[in-house]
């Protein structure tokens, strides 16, 4: 029995199937979560109708930022020296310390404290990687002592693609290795993912990172998402998504990356769940372990963002059609493609809550440990008691509905900007807005359905 | 039968414990100044510390952690302190396998110890048959006994799935009913239970009305429970997997409680409050216990001894916060079976890889374990030939909302013919 044991209730490991998850699912199952998805794709379409209804500026205005300080004497290069300082230290003590990933700073920075932390804080607060790069940083510096420019020029042509194809790596390594935590493993592959694109940004320039380097190109999605931004050279204050209206439309590349963000999220939930499982032919109370789906995660993994961008783009044809739209299918995709990253970054939240809450945990144990401020006990307690983990769900369910709202609005203010009066506006985000409610309950559905790897 | 050796007070456990942390306070070279080397001995602990097993294998990590704390108070093993080197296996059987390797190769372990799920061992034993690495599972298996394994996997510190049900059958027909139902998930975990139990009814004069499968994937029951025949006196379930608090739930809701006796498996609720909202249900039926979660009125020094040095509190829970459950029922095997690696290298006279062979016939010769600071689940019977421990299973009921034990197997209750002879295979 021990096998199975607590597969009971278990700690499914979360995402990434990486860091546990938990029994928190038994509760879960307890809860009415279907009335809690009805009302959530509620919410969105009643934002829908609103905006039918409502002034056309509405939207626009929701987002309109708010100036604040001219802006700071720029140390961010310094900053991003002693990060990549940081990041050899942690490469060489995922090579020499300890084997435990919960107890080894690399695996811990890496899936802990960068992933599920800081790429949430990058969405809601704004670009914080910029700061801590660990690429920008060396590559000013060696720039300033060498005094010469970057030996070849990045080719155009190749726009953000290099970077959709990154980024894919990085997910498929979140969710296909078969031990992504494990503290020598993880060394190496960081190791060797920061070497090549050190040397791509010292023979390539800066262009190397805002192309080809999908983890700033992650950040720098995200960041569109944050409070603060910049506007009209001064940093500024808006509601969340402000700084998706304000920045320029993507490329298609970049556009298409937004997309690989969501799509990579949604399979990242939906290969743990029962239903994923059954369709492999797996028993889901006996997962056999991550080295038994590497193959079919990695198609998971493609063929959930081939069909996202495929139903993406027929809602846009779609509502373009009825809106007597003559935008190309191109332009359609770099236009709406940013909405969805409200989506995407909340369900990103909403997905890692419990394991932020779980092994963030063992990121301060190990903290306390290295200052000698002693132990720090481990709890999963609030993943065994009804009440906390209502108040968890609850919590992840109320972001992913304010992420779909937020995108809606955000779709409707592109569509009014493009110049279609209200009504033609409602009418062309019609089936996007379909696709929204149903991503809504989608999303939902995925945290609380049981999962069992 | 257990017997209580006296009552253990919270006094008494802190004294002995004093006692261990005065011997550690002890500089190094006193406490292992008769070793012939101060190297440590190595053992790698292959950890489910990600995977579906990371519940299990967080609590395995501090029984592990107390254990090896309180030999290397005690001086170590053969005088050498003991250094525990854990490697995440995910819960994954290839990369089990890639954990065994790594501790036979690159880290220099002496042995390996405490794999839990089945899968994983079944996945790594062979590769420590190959590298001729004393391997102590944890799992509570029959593959051990069964001889699907090899000579050098071993499993002393817990009992299996088989002598667990087949020693239930006496209680349950004596006690609540002969008729008797069975609800099982429809794999091989349920299987076991299956074809363990109904022939141990039967030889009790018993009766199997019904044996009623559930897919694994399912999560709603209330259209299987018609299907328990009306004449059903005891409901046996062993229902796992998120769903097993939504079972529970619809169960009560059917019967009203007016159904037949409840008899479960606590692995079931592992890790839960027994006493969660939604758990009601369970007040007055039955439990299967490796060892007792709630602190009993009886409980031995052994026990309390055990209890405090794993940071456990009388509900089971750790004592940093009562929400968090442990799993008690099966985590002591990881306490047991490091004094029975401890026992048997000083047997052996284990000095290094060398004598390894020597580690393992000392093993397999090794009989009654009498209940000790050691053993403090229970007395312990191992058999060399099948390689794995026999010993006396605790059956509880829910009484407001605690697990009270009302029955204790004798040994001889959980014993089944040896289906192999592993002192026969060459090392």
């Amino acid at each position: 029995m021990a096998k199975v044991l607590l597969s009971t209730l278990v700690l499914c490991l979360s995402a990434e199937a990486v860091w546990a998850h938990a029994s928190e699912q038994g509760f879960v199952l307890l809860l009415p979560t279907d009335v809690y998805i009805a009302a959530g794709g509620a919410t969105v379409v009643l934002t829908v109708a609103l905006l039918a209804v409502l002034p056309g500026g509405v939207a626009g205005a929701i987002f309109r930022p708010v100036p604040l300080a001219a802006s700071r004497p720029n140390l961010h290069h310094l900053f991003g020296l002693v990060a990549a300082g940081v990041l050899l230290w942690l490469i060489w003590r995922g090579l020499t310390g300890s084997r435990d990933p919960m107890m080894n700073p690399l695996s811990l920075s890496v899936w802990v404290v960068f992933w599920i932390a800081l790429v949430s804080l990058q969405g809601l607060i704004g670009d914080l990687w910029r700061w801590i790069n660990p690429w920008s940083g060396p590559a000013a510096f060696l720039g300033r002592i060498i005094g010469r420019r970057a030996r070849w020029r990045y080719p155009r042509v190749l726009g953000h693609w290099p970077g959709v194809a990154s980024f894919l790596g990085f997910a498929g390594f979140l969710l296909a290795d078969p031990a992504p935590t494990d503290p020598g493993r993880l060394a190496v592959a960081v190791a060797v993912y920061w070497a090549f694109n050190m040397a791509g940004v010292l023979l390539f320039g800066g262009a190397w990172l805002l192309r080809v380097e999908g983890i700033t190109l992650l950040m720098r999605s995200y960041a569109r998402m944050g409070l603060l931004g910049r506007a009209q050279g001064r940093l500024a204050l808006g509601v969340p998504g402000w700084q998706v209206l304000a920045q320029p439309v993507p490329s298609l590349g970049l556009a298409v990356l937004m997309l690989v963000l969501l799509g990579s999220g949604s399979f990242d939930g939906l290969n743990e769940t029962f239903l994923w499982l059954g369709w492999l032919g797996l028993n889901p109370l006996e997962f056999p372990g991550r080295s038994a789906v590497i193959g079919s995660n990695l198609l998971g993994l493609l063929l959930t963002n081939l069909g996202l961008i495929a139903v993406f783009a027929l809602c846009l044809w779609l509502g373009a059609r009825l809106a007597k739209d003559q935008a190309g299918p191109g332009l359609l995709i770099r236009r709406y493609a940013p909405t969805l990253l409200p989506i995407a970054l909340a369900y990103h939240i909403g997905h890692y809550l419990t394991s932020f809450l779980l092994d963030g945990q063992y990121v301060l144990a190990w903290l306390s440990e290295a200052l000698g401020a002693g132990h720090v006990h481990v709890t999963a307690g609030f993943l065994n008691s009804p009440g906390p983990v209502r108040l968890i769900w609850m919590t992840q369910a109320g972001v992913v509905v304010a992420g779909h709202v937020i995108a809606q609005l955000l779709a409707h203010a592109i569509a009014v900007r493009a110049g279609q009066s209200t009504r033609r506006a409602a009418l062309a985000q019609a089936p996007l807005a379909l696709f929204m409610v149903g991503y809504t309950v989608f999303g939902l559905w995925l945290l609380a359905t049981p999962r069992g790897a | 039968m257990t017997t209580p050796t006296k009552t253990a007070t919270r006094r008494g456990a802190l004294k002995t414990l004093a006692g261990g942390a005065a011997a550690a306070a002890l500089p190094l070279w006193a406490r292992y100044t008769h070793a012939q080397s101060a190297e440590p001995i190595r053992i790698g602990f292959q950890q489910h510390r990600t995977g579906i097993g990371a519940a299990y294998g967080r609590w395995y990590g501090r029984t592990t952690e107390a254990a090896v704390g309180l030999i290397n108070a005690g001086g170590g093993i053969n005088g050498r302190p003991v250094e525990i080197v854990a490697e995440d296996d995910g819960t994954d059987p290839k990369r089990g396998a890639e954990v065994v390797e790594k501790f036979a190769n690159q880290h220099g372990c002496d042995v390996g110890f405490g794999t839990l799920f089945s899968h994983v061992v079944i996945g790594s034993a062979p590769r420590a048959g190959e590298l001729k690495l004393p391997y102590f599972v944890v799992s509570e298996g029959t593959h051990v006994s069964s001889g699907m394994l090899n000579r050098y996997t071993l499993q002393p510190g817990i009992t299996d799935v088989r002598s667990q049900v087949i020693s239930m059958a006496p209680f349950i027909t004596e006690t609540l009913g002969k008729k008797v139902t069975m609800i099982f998930p429809d794999y091989g975990f349920g299987y076991d239970h299956r074809d363990a139990l109904a022939p141990a009814i039967e030889a009790q004069g018993g009766e199997v009305l019904a044996k009623i499968a559930i897919p694994p994937s399912e999560t709603s029951f209330t259209r299987y429970f018609p299907k328990i025949p009306r004449d059903t006196e005891v409901l046996y379930h062993v229902m796992v997997g998120p769903a097993v608090l939504t079972f529970v739930k619809e169960l009560g809701e059917f019967f009203g409680g007016q159904g037949p006796a409840l008899f479960g498996f606590i692995d079931s609720l592992e890790a839960v409050a027994i006493n969660s909202p939604g758990l009601d249900f369970l007040e007055g039926s039955h439990f299967w216990e490796g060892m007792c979660r709630h602190q009993q009125p009886d409980e031995t020094a052994h026990e309390a001894f055990y209890r405090e040095a794993v940071g456990v509190d009388a509900r089971g829970a750790s004592v940093n916060d009562p929400a968090d459950v442990s799993t008690y029922g099966h985590m002591f095997g990881c306490w047991e079976t490091l004094h029975v690696i401890k026992a048997g290298m000083e047997a052996a006279g284990y000095r290094g890889p060398q004598d390894r062979a020597a580690l393992i016939e000392a093993v397999e010769a090794m009989s009654d374990m009498p209940q000790s600071r050691e053993h403090p689940q229970g007395a312990k019977r191992f058999n060399g030939k099948t390689h794995q421990v026999f010993g006396h299973q605790f059956i509880s009921q829910v009484k407001n909302g605690t697990l009270m034990r009302v029955h204790t197997t004798a040994i001889e209750d959980s014993l089944y013919p040896d289906m192999v002879d592993y002192t026969t295979q060459a090392f």
